[in-house]
């Protein structure tokens, strides 16, 4: 330890003097001891500048030399010794101050650069000026011994910087931390010292170009500029490290100083304060000091700053003695209580006064002791302890037990609305389920179907002996029931209470006046006397007749046993008697029908007072009356003497008319009474003293063995025991469970007793029981039971099984002895007297529900159903309770108690009487009216009405419930004012239309019947499919692209390697748009006319009239062409001579008209595209507003007619004056939806042209192209090629894929789903149809849409001889009920079939109804027909109807009425997809799916794949038709009247459409059209007769004529009008031009009305 | 005498110009926002049903007042978002009743069964603006076998009348676990509440 000691001595001797030759050039370390020594002391002094300034030069010498001896004393101290880490202080500063050093290092100017450390701390230099001196001095000194080491060690230098690095890694952090401290404590001399290092800075600046140093600097203040002084660390730090040096010295230090501060009491933190400053001067004495001696020691090694030592130990009994001085224990003895209170008090106890003090909370004593002593110390230590001189406190708030009862038994008195119940995790599939739109989806409802048995009262393998014996069974079930409830004897009884009480009344009332109120109450009983008398006289009577017949039915019984000679039941009757007491029965009956006797003379006196008193009344009117009379005679007779003029009025006044004289009334015959009464006695009751007889049957007679019986009896026994019976349980009309198979006994009772239990999800709608009787395997339905759904309240084990009566109307013959069912058979042997007996009997069953385990209901709430969220509340139904369900409202029920006078004795009413009982005495009071919401009323801001009269709300409203009219409103107003009332005209004019038919509209006011009606249907389907569409599946809320299968990706691998057709063009897919982002103006019709075939051409007119000319439909015949003069002149430009016609096509739509430039010739080539803008009703481009766009497009061709009306010839040679003329010639209608629905509509087109167009002829085709001819000649008319687009391609609406429900079974529904996906996966593009939806909404399978069906008579009897054109007759019927698409009535919605009755009702129907009807009657006719279900043009997918005869199929296209070849080009059928008859559905499977191109082989399952095969047979559908079809005449005056009305619209309205000419109508050529029209119609609109044109010709031969008959089927006014405006007739503007019309409406059976319209315009010739 | 009628005029014509303005100012509520997710549950894969429950005065003129969210697993983070859009229009004539959500948090598990996992209910914010809102949500407890059953088995207690959920019965009785919160931003928009003394 020596040698340690010595280095340490001599090393802080040596910084003592560095110290102070420094004046704090010193690293940090250093510094900050300094700096504390500072702050202890005066913080005052400022003399820095002076001495830095002088400093500087020597200081940095001296520095130097002094690191060069470090570095020595280092190097040997780490040699020497393993040292206690060195003191940081030494070594900390080297680095920064290295650094400029490293930089310059010859250079002079680093000594200079210096100073700004030492300049660091200018608060440091307190000391005294002499202190000062001497450091200077001592300085100097040192100055010169380290010049010269400077210069004798500069060698070493480069060793001393590695050095200083190493140590600057190792010693960083301590330097990092310190700085900043040191920095903050000379806070105050902050500004001071800035102002020093500014002039350092410029000083470095001026001599240095690097400014990289002082910037660097400069930052490093910045950023250490605010750091926050550490006061409290410091110090403590500061404490540590000299206590190290000189631990015993300042232990004995601070001890003193612990002494003293321990009197000072309860001031600790000024303790601390004080020891903290005494400490650091503690520490400051002894620097100095040992500075003092080793300053000038400049050769020091490591070893000099380097001390080691001993581990600190203070020894316990001075550190106790220490703690002792600084710490407090109080003491652990009770404090007396004379310290804790104020002097000369005396301790209070407050209980011994009586008041109440709490329990205080517990607390042990010692912790209590220690602590009073130790509050006692504190200053105001008394005031916490109480009067008492304990410490004061609050009662104990702790309570004893849990406030909050435990749970687990209160579970069962839990309020209802508080349980809860353990539901298992369900699968989200029956969670979605409908049975609860009512809160609580998660309950399983379980319904128990119970089907314990059957008794047959009546069954086609009755024998006559079982038809009498059920017969008997069942009286004598009468009779038991009777006898339970004994009505008679109640109702006697009653009666005799009435009597009694009546007499006991007379009796306490005798001699005196009654009271009114007791008359009253006579009155009354007497009413009710009467009436229980006839009550119990009905009774009685059925008794005794029940009685009589039961006998009487046990003697035939026995009288047929007898002649059968065997027996088949055991029933056998005996009768008791019950002897009687004679007398006493005697007396009884006496009494009774004296007593009646009695009440009926006063009833009939009472009766006689009456009336005699009403007689008294009227008697003494007509006396005064005569009275009056007489006196009136004598005035009169006075009067007339006198003044004969007014004689006559008066005596009219006042006679007035004459009363009849009143009669009396008879007496009433008292005699008779009694007679009658007791002939009824007789009649109905048991004779006094005849016993009493009591029928009792029983079942123990004797059955004869079959082998007794005769042979038919054993036959017919045979066969019962051969059937078995079972039953299935259907329920919401799915078969959901069926019983075993019983066999039938011979007694016709079956014992099933099965229960199902059913969980259900679905919401009960209907639960049937059907019976199935069998033989064998097959089984057949018996009968069907509909069992009520029961009550939420009838539930399993208190439910009654019920015995549900059924019967059947089948009919069943047997040739045994079974006496079959609904068949007439007779008792007797001569066979009179037959009966006709159903199958008949009754079901025991018994449906409730379910109990669950904890015998909870599983049954849903019975509120009302979908009302949202069910109160739990509400289930405490008091009366629920007792039994009687929705029996809700109390006080009716108690009213109509009262009123209908309930019986309180009958059994039958005790459940009542006990319940009204309840409810009176006030246990379960009803009030009047409760209220949900107390003081809604007042604090309402507004009253109902005034938010009902709301417009906004309600237009609001009703665009929310989707109501058609305001479903597309985007924007509604938000001021009141901004919306008028008309908004809601339309709607409230519908809403009242319901129920008014405007016949005005609709002409016919059958029509218009039909239209509400369908419009009804139309909004219940639209109102469900409304709900159907906020069904989403997860396809139509997630577009998910399909993943590529193996065989894709190989295929468009492969599709790579094809060579490259640059000549075989793909046409590409057109980009889809989705209709919201449209709005007006963005879609575009595009209509590209092509071509036109065989167009009728111009028929020359000959300016005579009786030149003939041919009929435009005559082909066969040559066409003979005298040439005009009128023709020649446009006829030069024809070279060939020919008659000429220039054609162009006009197509109108939506009232926008474009047209072609003309062709010219029969078979014109045009090639145009029309461009059409579209818009929307409403702007509402929704996919479901356009499909119910009932727009059509009309395409129609004219004739243009050039005539030359340049009057002058001499003007001919320079003018051109002509005036254009046209002649409608056709037209084809395509209706938008179809357009919209297919996207594109491509094909030729037969134009639709008038049977007759006058001034026009088909022309035929001649030689040059005879190879086309062929084919043509059969079709007959005019054709256009057409291709029809929107623009852009619009994404059709998705039909509803709603599930509809059905009454298929459910097998037949799998087989068609799977049919037709098969189908469409093979043959994607061809319809497949197996179900369909019928108008109610139930899927129902097809061919049972198929039946034979008769025509009307009428039809049938037009063409006796020829069946094909009975056919054509018949075909033209069905297409004269207008067609109306499905899609357009039930946008968006789907495809709805009605049967063909409803058809016919409606009279407007889709394709496919026009072909069901159409299918139906040839079949009737006895042909072979089928549906065929495909695509035609223009219609998209349409059904048409394919028949068989001759060996030829004809194919009808239903809508139109014509036929077409199977062979025929320019059938509009594209493709067959399947076809349909009553029993089977044949799908294409054929390569080909042209009509041409196929066979219609049904019968070949290579190319028809059939729906019932035999593995799955037809299961036999009935029809869901009606057997036969009733035609209602028409009226033909009606038709006459519909007639005239349409003449005269048509006549307005073409006037309307010539609105700057006048009109002028050829009445003459009127008349003769109309007789032509009729002629037009018997002729099927086809052949006309030549004759009437020729007479038109002659009698207008000085006219030209250009006109024709248009033929529509009757629907109403619109279509008519549409189809006149669209010929464009009225646009014929000559000037001298004169029009035609006339009209023609056809009645057909069943109000099918077939209208023409004959118009034409005339032109006189010139 | 003379007096009498035109007074009466006088106060009548007061009492129509008073309904006619009423009559054109009715209050209005806009509720509109989202359910946006839930956070806090056990498990993720929740959906919430939800629903609207106001008193008597209240009518709703357009918007679904009930509805679903879809099943959200959420692949990161404990948030399960629906952004489930709620809007509804209402007008009232009292403020009694004013609306409120009550919401039904369900947790759908592997096998696609669904069990309960959180009531909670909170008021619509009658203070116009947006408001983003924290549903604090709580489960039946059940008896200890229930929370055997539930561990194993999945399922839960479930209260049997959901109006509880809104109406304050004596819910101290029920035992019941504090679940997950969801968070709902509404935005209220009031019309013509203060013509009826209503400040907004």
């Amino acid at each position: 330890m020596s040698s340690p000691s010595d280095v340490r001595e001599k090393m802080r001797k040596k910084r003592r003097e560095l110290q102070e030759s420094l004046g704090r050039v010193r690293d940090d370390k250093q510094a900050l001891v300094a700096s504390d020594w500072d702050l202890s002391q005066d913080n005052g002094h400022t003399a820095v500048e002076m001495l830095a300034g002088g400093q500087e030069d020597p200081g940095e010498t001296l520095r130097r030399s002094m690191m060069a001896k470090r570095m020595k004393k280092k190097k040997k101290l780490l040699k020497e010794m393993p040292v206690e880490s060195p003191p940081d202080e030494e070594v900390t500063a080297v680095p920064e101050q290295d650094r400029p050093h490293d930089d310059d290092d010859d250079d002079v100017q680093p000594v200079r650069d210096l100073p700004p450390r030492p300049a660091m701390r200018p608060g440091s230099s307190q000391s005294e000026t002499t202190m000062r001196q001497r450091m200077t001095e001592k300085l100097r000194a040192a100055k010169s011994k380290a010049a010269s080491l400077l210069e004798q060690e500069s060698i070493i230098e480069p060793a001393s910087r590695l050095q200083s690095l190493r140590d600057r890694e190792t010693l960083t952090r301590f330097d990092r931390d310190t700085d900043p401290d040191l920095r903050a404590d000379e806070d105050s001399s902050f500004t001071a010292r800035l102002k020093f290092r500014d002039v350092a800075r410029r000083a470095t600046t001026d001599k240095r170009t690097e400014a990289g140093l002082p910037t660097a600097e400069e930052a490093y203040n910045f950023f250490t500029f605010n750091f926050d002084p550490e006061p409290q660390q410091q110090p403590r730090r500061k404490k540590r490290r000299p206590g190290r040096r000189e631990a015993e010295e300042e232990g004995e230090g601070e001890a003193g100083e612990g002494d003293g501060e321990d009197e000072e009491e309860g001031e600790e933190e000024r303790e601390c304060e004080g020891e903290e400053e005494s400490e650091a001067r503690d520490e400051d004495a002894p620097l100095v000091r040992d500075e003092d001696e080793d300053l000038f020691l400049i050769d020091q090694s490591a070893q000099d700053f380097l001390e080691v030592r001993r581990a600190e130990y203070v020894d316990y009994s001075r550190r106790l003695q220490r703690e002792r001085d600084t710490l407090f224990v109080p003491s652990m003895r009770t404090v007396p209580a004379s310290s804790k209170l104020a002097e000369n008090v005396r301790p209070r106890y407050l209980e011994e006064e009586g008041l109440y003090v709490g329990e205080r909370p517990h607390v042990g004593l010692t912790n209590q002791n220690i602590l009073e002593n130790r509050i006692l110390k504190q200053g105001e230590g008394r005031k916490w302890f109480g009067d008492d001189g304990r410490i004061m406190a609050l009662p104990d708030p702790i309570k004893e037990s849990s406030s909050r009862p435990p749970l687990f038994h209160l579970e069962d008195e839990l309020d209802p609305a508080l349980q809860t119940a353990y539901r298992k995790a369900l699968k989200s599939k029956h969670v979605n389920l409908y049975i609860s739109g009512m809160g609580d989806p998660q309950s399983d409802y379980q319904l128990d179907v119970d089907v314990s048995g059957l008794i047959f009262s009546h069954h086609p393998l009755f024998s006559r002996e079982h038809v009498l014996a059920a017969r008997l069974a069942q009286l004598y079930d009468q009779h038991l029931t009777r006898q339970h409830k004994s009505l008679t004897r109640l109702l006697t009884d009653k009666l005799n209470g009435l009597r009694n009480t009546i007499h006991n009344m007379l009796e306490l009332h005798r001699g005196e006046a009654l009271s009114q109120v007791t008359q009253q109450r006579m009155a009354e009983y007497k009413q009710e006397v009467r009436h229980t008398r006839q009550l119990r006289d009905v009774e009685q009577d059925k008794d005794r007749a029940l009685l009589k017949s039961i006998i009487r039915v046990w003697k035939e019984l026995k009288a047929l046993r007898d002649f059968q000679r065997f027996t088949n039941t055991p029933f056998k009757l005996f009768v008791r008697r019950e002897k009687v007491e004679r007398e006493q029965d005697e007396q009884e009956c006496e009494d009774d029908i004296m007593a009646e006797v009695e009440e009926l003379q006063a009833e009939m006196e009472e009766d006689y007072q009456k009336k005699m008193s009403e007689y008294r009344r009227q008697h003494e009117e007509w006396k005064s009356w005569k009275r009056k009379q007489k006196v009136l005679k004598k005035k009169q007779k006075k009067k007339r003497q006198q003044e004969e003029e007014e004689e006559d009025e008066e005596s009219e006044e006042e006679l007035g008319e004459e009363p009849e004289k009143p009669d009396p009334p008879e007496k009433p015959d008292s005699g008779s009474l009694e007679e009658q009464v007791r002939e009824k006695a007789a009649r109905i009751r048991r004779k006094p003293g005849e016993p009493v007889l009591i029928p009792e049957l029983t079942v123990s007679g004797p059955v004869t063995p079959n082998e007794q019986c005769p042979r038919a009896e054993f036959a017919r026994r045979e066969d019962v025991s051969k059937r078995a019976l079972f039953i299935k349980v259907l329920y919401n009309d799915k078969e959901v469970s069926r019983t075993d198979s019983r066999a039938l006994n011979m007694d016709f009772r079956v014992h099933f007793g099965q229960i199902f239990n059913l969980k259900i999800v679905n919401w009960p709608e209907s639960i049937k029981l059907q019976v199935f009787e069998g033989v064998g395997s097959s089984s057949t339905l018996l009968v069907e039971v509909c069992v009520p759904v029961p009550e939420s309240s009838v539930l399993t084990g208190s439910a009654p099984s019920e015995e549900m009566e059924f019967s059947s109307n089948q009919r069943v013959t047997f040739n045994h002895e079974g006496v079959g069912s609904g068949v007439p058979f007779s008792f007797e042997a001569d066979g009179t007297s037959t009966q006709t007996l159903l199958t008949s009997g009754k079901l025991s069953c018994c449906v409730s529900w379910a109990v669950g385990e904890d015998d909870v209901p599983l049954a849903p709430p019975s509120s009302q159903p979908g009302g949202g969220m069910y109160s739990g509340l509400g289930q405490m139904d008091a009366i629920a309770c007792i039994g009687a369900s929705s029996l809700n409202d109390m006080k009716k029920l108690g009213k109509w108690a009262a009123e209908s006078r309930l019986d309180p004795n009958d059994p039958n009413n005790t459940s009542i009487m006990q319940l009204l009982s309840v409810v009176s005495g006030g246990d379960v009071a009803v009030p009047e009216y409760f209220r949900l919401e107390q003081l809604q009323e007042e604090f309402n801001f507004l009253t109902d009405e005034e938010l009902q009269r709301s417009r906004r709300f309600r237009l609001l409203r009703l665009r929310s419930q989707e109501v058609a009219e305001f479903r597309h409103f985007k924007c509604v107003p938000s001021m009141e004012r901004e919306i008028s009332q008309k908004v809601f005209q339309d709607y409230e004019k519908r809403l009242k239309d319901g129920e008014i038919i405007d016949t005005k509209e609709h002409i016919d006011s059958h029509r218009a019947l039909v239209a509400k009606y369908l419009q009804k249907v139309r909004e219940s389907v639209i109102n469900r499919s409304l709900i159907a569409k906020h069904h989403f599946m997860l396809s139509d809320v997630v577009s998910e692209d399909e993943v590529p299968s193996i065989g894709v990706l190989g295929w468009n691998l492969f599709k790579l390697a094809e060579p490259k057709r640059p000549l075989k063009p793909h046409r590409k897919e057109r980009k889809k748009v989705t209709a919201q982002n449209l709005s007006d103006g963005d879609i575009k019709l595009l209509v590209n006319i092509i071509r036109g075939y065989d167009i009728p051409v111009r028929r020359l007119h000959t300016s005579k009239p009786p030149v003939s000319a041919k009929s435009g439909r005559s082909f066969t015949e040559p066409f003979a062409a005298p040439v005009l003069s009128q023709i020649n002149q446009q006829g030069s430009e024809w070279p060939f001579g020919q008659p000429l016609i220039r054609p162009f096509v006009e197509v109108s739509f939506q009232r926008s008209v474009l047209q072609t430039s003309a062709a010219e010739g029969p078979n014109p080539c045009w090639n145009e595209e029309i461009v059409l803008p579209f818009s929307a009703p409403n702007g509402d481009y929704s996919s479901t507003s356009l499909q119910s766009v009932r727009d059509e497009v009309f395409i129609n061709i004219f004739d243009e007619l050039l005539s030359d009306v340049v009057e002058d010839e001499r003007e001919r040679e320079n003018t051109i004056h002509t005036r254009i003329a046209r002649h409608w010639l056709g037209s084809i209608k395509i209706p938008f939806s179809t357009i919209y629905l297919q996207s594109r509509i491509d094909g030729t087109f037969k134009v639709s042209t008038p049977p007759v167009l006058l001034g026009y002829s088909k022309e035929r085709s001649l030689g040059s192209e005879g190879g086309y001819d062929t084919i043509r000649s059969l079709s007959e008319g005019t054709f256009l090629s057409l291709f029809i687009t929107i623009e852009p391609q619009l994404v059709p609406g998705d039909t509803v894929r709603e599930k509809f429900d059905s009454q298929e079974v459910e097998r037949l529904l799998i087989a068609s789903e799977v049919f037709e996906k098969e189908a469409s996966r093979q043959f994607p593009d061809r319809p497949c149809l197996s179900t369909v939806i019928d108008i109610n909404g139930k899927t129902v399978f097809v061919t049972r849409f198929i039946r034979p069906l008769n025509p009307p008579q009428e039809l049938l009897d037009a063409f006796p001889n020829s069946p094909q054109e009975t056919a054509e007759l018949v075909a033209r019927y069905v297409s004269l009920v207008p067609s109306l698409p499905d899609s357009v009535s039930f946008a968006g919605v789907c495809d709805l079939w009605s049967t063909c009755d409803q058809f016919l009702t409606l009279l407007a129907g889709d394709e496919e109804e026009h072909a069901v009807l159409l299918c139906n009657y040839f079949l009737s006719m006895g042909r072979r027909a089928w549906l065929i279900i495909g695509s035609a043009i223009p219609e998209g997918p349409t059904a048409y109807v394919l028949t068989y005869e001759q060996n030829r199929y004809l194919i009808w296209n239903p809508s139109t009425g014509q036929h077409y070849g199977q062979y025929d080009i320019f059938c509009p059928l594209q493709t067959i997809g399947c076809l349909i008859n009553s029993d089977n559905v044949w799908f294409n499977i054929q390569p080909y799916a042209a009509p041409v191109r196929m066979s219609f082989d049904v019968s070949k399952p290579k190319l028809w794949k059939p729906f019932f095969s035999r593995s799955f047979p037809d299961p036999g559908l009935s029809s869901v038709q009606p057997e036969a079809l009733v035609y209602r005449r028409t009226d033909k005056a009606a038709a006459v009247e519909l007639q005239d009305r349409i003449e005269k619209v048509l006549r307005e309205k073409i006037m309307d459409w010539r609105p700057r000419h006048p009109t002028r109508w050829n009445r003459y050529c009127i008349s003769t059209l109309r007789q032509f029209l009729p002629k037009l119609e018997l002729s099927g609109g086809r052949e006309v007769a030549e004759e009437h044109r020729l007479e038109l010709q002659s009698l207008l031969g000085e006219y030209t004529i250009s006109g024709f008959p248009l033929h529509l089927p009757f629907s109403e006014i619109r279509p008519i009008i549409e189809a006149v405006h669209s010929t464009g007739v009225h646009k014929a503007e000559a000037p001298n031009v004169e029009f035609a019309l006339a009209v023609h409406v056809h009645p057909y059976p069943g109000n099918v009305l077939s209208v023409w319209v004959y118009i034409a315009s005339l032109l006189t010739a010139q | 005498m003379q007096q009498a009628p035109s007074l009466q005029l006088h106060t009548t014509r007061e009492c129509l110009g008073l309904s006619h303005r009423t009559r054109t100012l009715m209050a209005e509520l806009h509720i509109i926002g989202q359910i946006i997710g839930a956070t806090g549950f056990p498990q993720n894969s929740l959906f919430c049903k939800w629903g609207v429950h106001t008193g008597g005065a209240w009518r709703l003129l357009a918007g679904l007042k009930e509805g679903q969210t879809q099943v959200d697993m959420p692949q990161t983070g404990d948030m399960a978002y629906w952004s489930h859009p709620i809007d509804l229009h209402y007008t009232t004539k009292g403020l009694q009743g004013w609306p409120k959500l009550h919401l039904q948090v369900w947790h759908q598990d592997s096998f696609g069964r669904c069990q309960l996992y959180g009531y909670g209910y909170i008021h619509v914010p009658s203070s116009p603006g947006q408001h983003r809102l924290q549903c604090a949500t709580w489960r039946p407890l059940g008896s200890w076998q229930d929370q055997l059953a539930e561990m194993f088995v999945g399922g839960g207690p479930q209260l049997r009348s959901p109006d509880l959920i809104y109406s304050g019965a004596d819910r101290y009785r029920l035992h019941t676990v504090g679940m997950g919160t969801v968070e709902l931003e509404l935005c209220v928009i009031l019309r013509h509440f203060d013509r009826y003394g209503v400040e907004s």
